[in-house]
């Protein structure tokens, strides 16, 4: 069926289709131009023309690995929440909250009527495009993982705060379709965390994607989806992108007991490690995935981003994904 | 009143946040940094984690809180922070921490968790030493009481796993049951060091416990031994309650069971279920609760009249007539200046729920 939805949107994927999942690491020249412009040291245009660079560094990178969708690897973007909220009417700038040890972040507060503002990420989107001929996939988070990140003083509760968002982040896709995307990918890393709240995500997702011409897909990790399974297949996508190696391949044994249904990016190297996976254990998820999922529903790509790896680690990481891949088609 | 008095205590719930947005308030974060990079020591660290802990204190004696913690300052977080002051347990990699968006280092065990050392007793001692040199309204002078906080064996076992020994015997503590009870047996000594260092009220967090009631006979099961150390403490001469805290899930299903366990009081979070407050106000409690009404993960701040007039339909329904304030959870979610417009609000509900009780005269 999705193979048929890609076909029927003139894209032409080879079995096993590679990509990833969207950040990459910054450079270090971008990582200290980002802190220098923060005090002020830089101005925004000497700050976007490093991250033209590194994006186009990125394509580049992807390209000659052999990857076949690409993306243009956030190197404009700081937290996934974060960016959409300092850019989106209706949401203000938090204090600082813990995220773990002695990491902080500005967690954003819905004060008012979230709107949105006009394109937020399709001038990046065309700009990584006009890079390659290979399709470019759009980065989007999902309005159920906005609302789960944000606080919220507008709306009357989350049911309420999820769709709101929804209205928005459709616009977004729908601005990045009329400028020719074809895969869009709708971050929900939130979705497992409440269960009793995935049929709020379903609704979200539905109200962001319906009717819209373009392949679409999630990606969830380091979520207890033993709870929300086989529920979250209802999800408005066609490709659920999980992360599968973290938890060695723990998942699939949920899939033995109701099979998955829709395309899946199965995560056959783990981000947060920065052991490097050995060719033939990659291999060897993937063999493990087609035991329970046909051929042609498999993509092969990391667990998550790779942002929090070395430059050399991620497209060390990113080889392995491509030649398991090949091996398969082969 | 002490801290086991009838009437309404205002209460932490445990955690604080520990870093703010001015320079002072950014003191821990900093040396820690500091530390990482190799330009400050451990000892800093330790002054640092001082100074900020005086600072939260010092916030909730402002707030007008009756019963206080250290907030939790010290911790990394609350799984291996006592975890890993234990014997045979290892500090591995991040897990999220239920639904709130923060992360927790798994413990891995690799024998039984002994307690070698205290776990928190010094954390408790030093807050009750800075409790001690800060102002404290004439009105409430002797009568402001520190409440150490304790994740309960349950929760933590539920987010511990054991080590495959490497010679192949088989593992000491596969089994939840297994993991819990020996936590219980470690905690259970804590509690008594804390009873025998002066705590009147330990709190004991388990919201693992209404996320996964499937596992309801090994947490109550697991209880025991710390029912036991208190009940010990007390044939001691010492005077203390166990006040049992869950959140993060909605506890309405399992409100009956909760309240009939053998501790104390009983902490329930209100936010999950907005029924809850409904369900006590008919079925009563047979001891004090921790009302949970004050959202502890939204920066929206609650009507005090709203919260006031629940307090006034659910304190008769309450045994004893004794119930504590407090946010639904740590306020550690929150950021710094939300946390304490949180304390002040308990405040501001008890004037209101004061102006309740002279409308109706």
């Amino acid at each position: 069926m999705s193979r048929e939805k890609l076909k029927s949107l003139g894209l032409k994927l080879p079995l096993f289709p590679t990509t990833s999942v969207g950040s990459f690491p910054k450079p270090d020249y971008l990582a200290k131009a980002r802190s220098e412009f923060t005090k002020g040291k830089i101005t925004a245009e000497q700050l976007v023309e490093l991250e033209r660079k590194a994006t186009k560094f990125w394509i580049e990178t992807q390209e000659k690995l052999g990857v076949d969708v690409l993306v243009d690897g956030e190197m404009y973007r700081g937290d996934m929440v974060a960016f959409f909220a300092e850019r989106l009417p209706g949401f203000t700038e938090g204090g600082l909250v813990r995220s773990y040890g002695n990491r902080y972040y500005h967690k954003p507060i819905i004060t008012g009527e979230v709107e949105w503002p006009g394109p937020v990420t399709v001038e990046w989107w065309k700009y990584a495009q006009s890079l390659t001929k290979k399709p470019v996939k759009g980065m989007l988070t999902g309005a159920y993982t906005i609302m789960d990140w944000s606080f919220n003083e507008h709306y009357p509760d989350r049911h309420a705060t999820a769709l709101a968002l929804a209205a928005v982040v459709r616009k977004e896709v729908e601005a990045l379709i009329a400028e020719g995307c074809k895969i869009i990918q709708i971050d929900e890393p939130a979705l497992s965390v409440r269960p009793e709240e995935l049929p709020i995500a379903i609704e979200a997702m539905e109200a962001t994607t319906k009717g819209l011409g373009a392949y679409f897909i999630t990606h969830a990790c380091y979520g207890a989806f033993e709870h929300i399974y086989p529920g979250m297949l209802d999800l408005a996508v066609d490709n659920f992108d999980l992360e599968m190696s973290n938890n060695d391949l723990a998942l699939l044994e949920i899939f033995r007991r109701k099979p998955f249904t829709k395309d899946i990016s199965f995560g056959v190297v783990d981000v947060h490690s920065h052991a490097m996976e050995k060719a033939a254990a990659v291999r060897e998820r993937v063999e493990q995935a087609l035991t329970l999922l046909p051929k042609d529903r498999v993509w092969v790509d990391p667990d998550c981003g790779l942002k929090t790896r070395t430059v050399e680690e991620a497209i060390e990481k990113l080889r392995l994904c491509v030649a398991a891949a090949k091996t398969f088609r082969n | 009143m002490s801290v086991a008095s009838p009437g309404l205590h205002l209460s932490s719930t445990g955690s604080y946040p520990r870093v703010g947005d001015t320079h002072e308030l950014q003191l821990l974060r900093r040396t820690i940094s500091g530390l990482d990079r190799g330009e400050r020591t451990t000892a800093d660290v330790l002054d640092a984690e001082n100074e900020i802990t005086r600072l939260a204190i010092s916030d909730q004696v402002k707030a007008g809180l009756d019963v206080i913690t250290d907030g939790q300052i010290r911790w990394y977080d609350p799984i291996s922070h006592l975890a890993g002051k234990l014997d045979n347990v290892k500090i591995r990699g991040l897990l999220r921490f239920f639904d709130t968006n923060t992360y927790f280092r798994q413990p891995v065990l690799t024998g039984k968790p002994v307690r070698g050392v205290p776990l928190i007793t010094s954390e408790y001692a030093f807050a009750c030493n800075a409790l001690g040199h800060l102002p404290t309204p004439a009105d409430k002078a002797g009568k402001l009481s520190i409440k150490p906080v304790l994740t309960g064996p349950y929760t933590l076992a539920k987010f511990s796993h054991a080590e495959h020994p490497e010679n192949g015997e088989p593992e000491s503590f596969a089994s939840l049951e297994s993991r819990a009870m020996a936590y219980a047996e470690a905690l259970a000594l804590e509690i008594e060091s804390l009873a025998q260092t002066g705590a009147e009220l330990i709190q004991l967090d388990e919201p693992a416990a209404i996320k996964f009631p499937e596992d309801w006979p090994i947490f109550e099961q697991s209880l025991a031994p710390l029912v036991e150390a208190r009940e010990k403490a007390i044939r001691g001469g010492r005077k203390v309650e166990l006040a049992l805290y869950v959140y993060f899930h909605d506890c309405t299903p399992l409100y009956e069971k909760l309240v009939g366990l053998p501790v104390d009081i009983v902490g329930l979070d209100f936010t999950y279920d907005p029924k809850l407050a409904d369900f006590i106000a008919s079925a009563g409690s047979p001891k004090p609760l921790g009302l949970g009404l004050i959202d502890a993960r939204n920066t929206r701040l609650e009507d005090p009249e709203v919260i006031a007039w629940q307090i006034a339909r659910l304190m008769p329904k309450i045994e004893g007539g004794r119930a504590y304030l407090g946010s639904s959870a740590g306020l550690e979610y929150l950021p710094r200046d939300r946390a304490f417009a949180k304390l002040e609000l308990l405040g501001k509900v008890r004037e209101a729920l004061n102006g309740l009780k002279g409308a109706a005269r």
